[in-house]
């Protein structure tokens, strides 16, 4: 069996094959950008928006929460918090109301002590999030 | 074995082992790629059987054509080889890109036409599925001219001879796996109602 | 040890055992406050320990790849190091930023270290995984540039092998992939797409090219098997993973706004992907099975069979388990994911680089060959004690991923996450117990370096003949 199996055959499978599939995804990466502007929600990245993405990063909420799905699982979905929360001012509420030491033998939210502005940032940010086309993920409110 | 016939295959399967390995999972995908295709057509057969009219099934026939005389040539190439005319060898190889390289110009053609009607990806499951599929092989088209091209190359450079041609039968099995998968694909996507 | 310069491999070494540590501490910070959701707050919040756990894991395994190929490179090149200086310099380097981040994240607010580190300027942090901060990330830039250089110059001028090609081109795509890091927009659709270049291209992309060459490095030395057929199926089994690993980046494009194409295209190549998996488990035991003789490290071998084996497991058949995008439409980012997150980094990665260490480290420590029977009976034992307890780590994960899924999103009445949480806490517990069995066994593994350092080492023994026919 092992004769009739050559390494530079291997090898050129290996090196043609990497750059094969490499240009697919290429392919349908460009496919994929030709597609969003219908997906993405772009229209509604304001300037508040981009402030409130960059308060999301820097206070780290990924390392509980997940957005669309993706980071920590140990706190809720926030793709869809805009619709769960009730809205702008429902995500606001909840971001101040949280304790400043926690909530004993519980998981709680820290307190970030944002401004008005901050809040309204962030929850415009949530707001845009929930307007990406997901193809309907998650598959119900509870996220 | 008489002087001067052809010298059979010392192997079998032909060619490279480690090729047959790639086609396998090659098939394997496509397989996967035509089953899905079945399965979701038979949630949707009125809008399949719609969208399957806007396609120029002529252009696809041309194009069965062009790979089935491609195999033809391949296989003389072969031939030619185990009789160790190289050269001859490197002609029918040519040819067979050739051939290939009319399959690309047809199915070029049709791809502008879609492209000119605003049609992608996105458009439908019809469109997703006929697009991916055509388009997946269209690419094995472009990667098996490459391999056709490479042997040919080396074939008029006196690279085979009549006892070492395992390079000539590898490209042709990776070849004839590119023939055969449009020959599913042509009635499947193209025919079949 | 045949050459010299092997020799920097060794801090490399220890200090991916050190980080490992730390990481397995974070990893049961973590799991006690899945339960005890008060656990150390305010001073270190879930998040905090979660991105110390990740990060120090992601940083250690770069500590076991540099230090594999510095002590892998000069023997398969056949001559010293480029320069040995300049790889002890960039370990002090890449050891000192490390630590600097690790103490940033837990004694500044991560807000206060974005704004110190001047995020602002090229806003790179808070992202899953990457959440260093920006001068970090240039740090690690640095550190890859002058260790790809090291390392390809003594490729360059010493003998070409495949193992030693294949670990470089990984490295090159590892180096090359994590500027995507530095790439991101406003578009969250966007964002999320080229994170995944990152992280996806990495694990299930060139990380499998480094894995591979390391595993066929020990396989030769560890079994004598004719090195010509470990390169073959080396190409086979890395031709594999890239065929399938490339567009089976798609499996991450279904729910994040990118076009719903990707279900297809995701799911059939993605299903593939534990194919390559598969063919290293097979090429493992056989070239272990063909061997022709009975190396005297028995643990090294051990790790390697075990690395096949639970990297097609961890990453094979969990990966598989919600890799199509109907099945992933409801385990999507659940306690299914972390399952999955855990037994195939375990399996792939961190055992991969105990393998090199365990082949290494005696060698590098002075001895022929291999440790003395009682320190591989003790590494043994942590083999089986950390394999085990990922085992069940990953199975109660499962079990509480599953739970998860049908209340939270499959049943007609779906109740909130914070509920579901408590309902399946048992499971969580039992994680952390499993997790506390996994301490144990990284401490028996530590131990081993420190037993039996007096005693002789076992003698290499020929494999008897194959009886004729």
């Amino acid at each position: 069996m092992s004769q009739a199996f050559t390494k530079a055959m291997a090898r050129n499978i290996f090196y043609g094959g990497s750059a094969f599939f490499i240009l697919l995804f290429l392919a349908l990466t460009f496919q994929t950008h030709k597609a969003w502007p219908e997906r993405d929600n772009r229209q509604n990245i304001t300037a508040s928006v981009s402030a409130g993405k960059v308060l999301w990063e820097e206070n780290n909420c990924i390392g509980c929460h997940t957005l669309l799905g993706e980071g920590a699982y140990f706190a809720p979905e926030l793709g869809n918090a805009f619709q769960r929360l009730g809205g702008k001012d429902g995500i606001k509420a909840f971001i101040m109301s949280r304790p400043k030491d926690g909530i004993p033998g519980r998981r709680s939210m820290p307190q970030f002590n944002f401004t008005e502005a901050e809040l309204d940032a962030i929850a415009d940010f949530l707001e845009y999030v929930s307007g990406i086309d997901t193809a309907n993920w998650p598959p119900n409110i509870q996220g | 074995m008489p002087e001067g016939g052809p010298v059979p295959s010392a192997t079998y399967p032909p060619g490279d082992l480690a090729i047959w390995i790639f086609i396998l999972a090659e098939l394997l995908v496509f397989a996967v790629f035509f089953a899905a295709y079945a399965f979701t057509r038979l949630d949707h057969v009125e809008l399949f059987n719609h969208y399957q009219t806007t396609l120029d099934s002529d252009a696809a026939l041309v194009n069965t054509l062009a790979l089935i005389t491609s195999s033809w040539l391949v296989v003389r190439g072969v031939a030619a080889v185990r009789e160790g005319d190289h050269r001859a060898c490197a002609r029918w190889f040519w040819g067979a890109f050739g051939m290939g390289a009319l399959f690309l110009f047809v199915k070029s053609l049709e791809y502008a036409h879609h492209l000119s009607a605003g049609i992608s990806l996105s458009t439908n499951t019809f469109y997703m599925f006929y697009l991916s599929l055509t388009f997946f092989h269209f690419m094995h088209v472009m990667l098996g001219m490459v391999i056709l091209a490479a042997v040919a190359i080396k074939a008029a450079g006196g690279g085979y001879s009549r006892e070492d041609h395992v390079g000539v039968e590898t490209g042709a099995s990776y070849w004839h796996m590119v023939d055969l998968v449009w020959l599913v694909l042509f009635p499947l996507v193209y025919v079949m109602r | 040890m045949q050459y010299k310069s092997q020799a920097v491999a060794k801090p490399y070494f220890i200090a991916a055992i050190g980080l490992f540590i730390g990481q397995i501490l974070f990893g049961l910070i973590l799991g006690l406050q899945y339960v005890v959701g008060d656990f150390m707050f305010p001073e270190i919040p879930f998040n905090v320990a979660r991105m110390v756990h990740t990060n120090l894991l992601i940083v250690w395994l770069l500590f076991g790849f540099m230090g594999s190929a510095y002590y892998l490179v000069p023997e398969e090149a056949e001559r010293e190091l480029h320069s040995p200086g300049l790889a002890i310099l960039m370990f002090w380097i890449f050891l000192v930023a490390g630590a600097l981040t690790v103490l940033g994240y837990l004694l500044v607010p991560y807000s206060g270290l974005a704004q110190m580190t001047g995020n602002h300027l090229l806003p790179t942090m808070g992202r899953e995984f990457l959440e260093q901060p920006t001068i970090t990330k240039v740090g690690i830039v640095i550190v890859a540039l002058a260790f790809l250089y090291n390392v390809g110059m003594t490729v360059l001028k010493g003998r070409k092998t495949v193992v030693s090609l294949v670990l470089l081109i990984g490295l090159l795509g590892l180096a090359l992939l994590f500027l995507f890091a530095f790439y991101n927009p406003d578009n969250l659709a966007k964002d999320k797409y080229y994170w995944w270049w990152v992280v996806h291209l990495w694990v299930e992309g060139v990380w499998e090219l480094i894995l591979g060459a390391i595993l066929a490095f020990v396989l030769i030395k560890t079994t004598g098997v004719d090195r010509e057929v470990i390169e073959k199926w080396l190409y086979v089994i890395i031709a594999m993973a890239l065929i399938t690993g490339i567009v089976g980046t798609g499996h991450h494009f279904y729910w994040i706004g990118a076009p719903e194409y990707w279900q297809w295209w995701g799911s059939i190549f993605s299903a593939l992907e534990p194919l390559p998996f598969f063919m290293m488990t097979v090429f493992a035991f056989n070239m272990v099975n063909r061997r022709r003789r009975n190396h005297p490290n028995k643990a090294a071998v051990l790790w390697a069979l075990g690395t096949a084996v639970m990297a097609f497991l961890g990453a094979g058949v969990w990966g598989f388990m919600h890799t199509l995008s109907p099945v992933n439409y409801y385990t999507h980012g659940s306690q299914i994911t972390a399952a999955h997150g855990h037994m195939a980094f375990y399996g792939a990665y961190v055992m991969i680089v105990l393998t090199m260490i365990s082949y290494a480290m005696p060698i590098l420590r002075g001895r022929q060959a291999a440790n003395s029977n009682l320190s591989q009976v003790v590494e043994m034992w942590s083999f089986w004690l950390m394999t085990v307890s990922m085992v069940f780590i990953t199975l109660f994960l499962t079990g509480a991923g599953i739970l998860q899924v049908y209340m939270q999103r499959y049943s007609t009445d779906p109740l909130p996450f914070m509920v579901v949480q408590e309902k399946i806490a048992l499971f969580y517990w039992m994680r952390e117990v499993a997790g506390l069995v996994f301490l144990i066994g990284l401490i028996t593994y530590v131990a081993s370096f420190f037993v039996g350092g007096r005693q002789p080492e076992p003698k290499a023994t020929a494999m008897p003949e194959p009886a004729a026919g």
